[in-house]
């Protein structure tokens, strides 16, 4: 069998979300970002944000495309091997990626669908704004953005694990940040893997985009229920179910 | 003892009489010979059956679910989990003892084998039998053995969305059965995610007979490796392997379903109950039309770059709005070609039906074949059928039917046993059409054209098998295969010696090519000593006269047709290759113990 259906273009938070119109040229993907500079994927070329040489850091996300996704969770491996290496030997090796470990989590629904949750990295942060920790002399709470990649990252030091962050992530955004399930301190804030997210380049099926720009100064974010029963009215019709005899 | 790197060392053990759970150590002797999932499950058969003719649906028979060592990393394509127990369906022609039957063992992709492996288990093994419906709770160290009376009754479809709400996460891993393994059809299936399944040999029905509805695993673990920076090489050359080949690529976009027109073309399909070789309609339902007009979505296994299953909806016909996977190459044969069923709506609807019910397809799809066939020439009437008007291709009789079986209402009860108890009941000669191999359905591949499935069905250990292999070097591939838990459909992918080069990283063991080799043919020897205990011999491994009686009459193989005398050449050839005594089968004492089954062999009749 040789025909070519064509297949569906992208699926994302930015269409799911409404934000953005759904067409798909209107943003950039950025699969070798940290190698070769921006490389510009199947979205095409226009973008939405600007990045000046100003070397201002700029928001960067990890974009899921949900036409692609396949539910395999090799992401969470992904992560967790690049971000909780182990030393063998005295010498620093990636883990053996125990996805309990992973900073994205594939959620799977029935009827099939698989959604992705990773930190969307919301440029108004109410996970940040909710740590009722005192701002430091640089005004970092316990939880703050990294000046660099502009991740969410926490302070242990100073984390008093109230969990506060996580509540508001799941209460208004994606519900990404998880209480560690010992100490209660956040956990699976996504790192970017300094630059070169692992998801990204390991993901078998092309799902996941590691995005930069503005995006609007809007966030993408969306639980993954509403994302989930999204998906299955489009890809399974209004009514789905079984049969009657 | 000294506990094999990137193992547990013990099996998760519950007893559902007793209500007593607790980890069963296991060897490491037991581990570097039968490696795991099939093979570990076939040595923890054998230890806990120390005795011929157990009940299969007594307390007494155990349930395994066992993953292979690759669970539980991000290894491509190796999260099958194999249910290993003692067959409810098969049985030999003659035996001593009252409840003989083979070996049962079918596996199931997704993702629940890693999860077992992530709770700190490398496998479960369930004794005895609940008073009253229960599933059986893992998070981790906490295992708890849970009332499911609300569950009991629940199709597979809507039990999957009420239990993933009850367990209140979703990270939990589960797998069930549905009515059908509830009512003991001796043909059940486990399934998982709603669709995929351990669908054949019986698997749920066992669980059934347990009155467990299902099991739910969470884990936040993980193995050990012997040799870390080799096991990553490693990893990342077999992520390398798969990465845009065009076996790859096929996968993703027709699954199995591009079998069904293939095959047909060929005459290898099961066609009107095994009769013929090719469906003029096959184009109707095969993986084209299927992505055409069904299949929405592609969906894989843990981890795996394949994306063979395929979730769909019915948009139009008589069926419309139904969600559900399929057609693959087995459910669109034995559900669609062998009943003469060509339209995709019905097919699927078949599919969602069985899948519900938790029936094995392969299976039912020849019961309702062989039903078919007997209502044609009239060994069966109206009234014996309840009814039913069971004529090839209606889809709405299929349905109808498979409600009985699983419910064992009127002739479903009959229908439940499977074809053997059917053609008995009938006479007439219909066991010439009773499409079996000691009691176990054949598959969806027929026979004329490539005989080689006849030596599958004929000697594999589970009853009939498609996927058992033509020859012991292949069946021996098969057994190592399903042992370390990689998908047969992968198999390819991973370049020649480095399965067992993950293999060592892992536990540390080495293994040279003779030494991996004869893993396989221990575990498949181990399986045929524990049939040959029951009492299976010679005559037991056979394949109905249709195939040699019968040529096909359509298609492009037309007139093709099993000689009698290449079939016993082929048989010869195959138990002298094996070492096993032609005339009885059983195996060669010097094979035995050669293979380390002198324990075994010691208990072998004469």
């Amino acid at each position: 069998m040789s025909a070519s259906e064509p297949s569906p273009g992208p699926l994302t938070a930015l269409d799911l979300c409404g934000g953005v119109r759904a067409d798909r040229r209107d943003f950039i993907r950025l699969a070798a970002w940290g190698g070769a500079g921006l490389a510009v994927g199947h979205f095409g070329a226009r973008t939405l944000w600007a990045q000046g040489p100003s070397r201002q850091p700029v928001y960067a996300m990890i974009l899921v495309d949900y036409n692609r996704c396949t539910g395999c969770r090799t992401c969470e491996a992904a992560c967790a091997q690049f971000n909780h290496p182990v030393t063998v030997d005295g010498e620093e090796q990636r883990g053996l990626g125990n996805p309990s470990l992973s900073n994205i989590r594939v959620h799977a629904f029935n009827p099939d669908a698989d959604v992705p949750v990773v930190c969307v990295m919301c440029r108004d942060n109410p996970c940040v704004a909710a740590c009722p920790v005192e701002p430091d002399a640089e005004g970092r709470r316990a939880l703050y953005r990294d000046p660099v990649l502009l991740t969410v990252r926490n302070d242990p030091s100073r984390c008093i694990a109230c969990g506060a962050c996580a509540e508001a992530c799941r209460a208004h955004r994606v519900g990404a940040i998880i209480p560690n399930r010992e100490t209660n301190r956040p956990e699976r804030m996504c790192t970017l893997c300094g630059g070169d997210p692992q998801c990204v380049a390991l993901c078998p099926y092309g799902a996941l985009s590691y995005i930069k720009g503005g995006l609007d100064g809007r966030h993408y974010a969306l639980p993954p229920e509403r994302i989930a029963a999204e998906l299955i009215a489009r890809w399974y019709g209004p009514a789905q179910g079984g049969d009657v005899r | 003892m000294s506990r094999l790197p990137g193992y547990w060392g013990s099996v998760l053990e519950v007893d559902l009489s007793t209500g007593r759970t607790g980890r069963r150590e296991i060897p490491a002797a037991d581990y570097e010979q039968f490696i795991g999932g099939r093979g570990l499950g076939m040595k923890l058969l054998w230890d806990l059956l120390p005795e011929p003719g157990v009940d299969p649906l007594g307390p007494d028979n155990p349930l395994l679910f066992m993953p292979g060592p690759f669970a539980g990393f991000p290894l491509p394509s190796a999260s099958r989990t194999c249910v290993v127990t003692k067959s409810p369906i098969t049985a030999p022609v003659a035996s001593p003892h009252r409840h003989a039957s083979t070996v049962s063992y079918s596996n199931m992709g997704g993702f629940i084998g890693p999860e077992i492996r992530f709770a700190g288990y490398d496998g479960i093994l369930v004794r005895g039998r609940a008073a009253a419906p229960v599933y059986l709770y893992v998070d981790d160290d906490r295992v708890e053995i849970r009332d499911a009376g609300r569950f009991w009754g629940m199709g597979t479809d809507a039990f999957d969305r009420a239990f993933t709400e009850a367990l209140g996460d979703r990270r939990f891993r589960t797998c069930y059965i549905g009515p059908a393994g509830e009512n003991v059809v001796p043909y059940a299936s486990v399934i998982n995610t709603a669709a995929r399944a351990a669908g054949r040999a019986g698997t749920g029905c066992v669980m059934g007979a347990k009155n467990l509805k299902a099991v739910a695993v969470r884990g936040s673990r993980q193995p050990d490796v012997a040799a870390h920076k080799r096991f990553l090489e490693a990893l990342d050359k077999a992520r390398a392997g798969f990465r845009g080949t065009p076996s790859t690529e096929n996968w993703r976009r027709y699954g199995t379903g591009s079998a069904l027109v293939a095959s047909s073309d060929n005459g290898t399909q099961a066609v009107r109950n095994f009769r013929e070789g090719t469906f003029e309609h096959i184009e109707r339902i095969g993986g084209l039309a299927a992505r055409r007009a069904v299949w929405q979505r592609d969906f894989a296994c843990y981890a795996c770059p394949l994306a063979c299953k395929k979730a769909g909806r019915v948009a139009d016909g008589p069926y419309p709005g139904l969600v559900h996977d399929g057609p693959e190459y087995e459910t669109g044969t034995m559900l669609g070609a062998n009943l003469l069923i060509g339209d995709l709506g019905g097919v699927q609807r078949a599919i969602w039906h069985a899948d519900d019910l938790g029936l094995d397809i392969i299976s039912v799809g020849g019961v309702i074949g062989f039903l078919m066939e007997a209502y044609e020439r009239g060994c069966i009437d109206r009234d014996a059928l309840d009814g039913l008007d069971l004529a090839w291709g209606g889809v709405d009789a299929t349905v109808e039917l498979l409600h009985r079986i699983a419910h064992r209402e009127g002739v479903g009860d009959d229908a439940a046993r499977g074809v053997r108890h059917l053609a008995g009941r009938m006479g007439h000669e219909t066991a010439k059409f009773a499409i079996h191999s000691k009691g176990h359905g054949f598959a969806a591949w027929n026979v004329h054209v490539q005989p080689g499935y006849g030596v599958s069905y004929a000697t594999s250990n589970r009853g009939a098998c498609h996927l058992n292999g033509f020859t012991p070097d292949r069946q021996n591939g098969t057994a190592l295969v399903d042992s370390v838990g990689v998908c047969l459909f992968a198999r390819g992918g991973y370049a020649a010696g480095l399965v067992e080069q993950v293999l060592e990283s892992i536990s540390g063991r080495g293994w040279v090519d003779a030494d991996y080799a004869a893993a396989g043919e221990r575990v498949f020897n181990l399986e045929k000593c524990f049939n040959y205990r029951e009492g299976f011999r010679r005559s037991d491994d056979s394949i109905p006269d249709r195939f040699f009686e019968e040529p096909l009459t359509v298609g492009p193989r037309k007139g093709a047709v099993v000689a009698r005398d290449a079939w016993d050449r082929m048989m010869a050839e195959y138990y002298a290759k094996r070492d096993w005594d032609p005339a009885t089968t059983r195996p060669a004492d010097a094979r035995l113990q050669a293979l380390g089954l002198e324990f075994a062999r010691v208990k072998l009749p004469a």
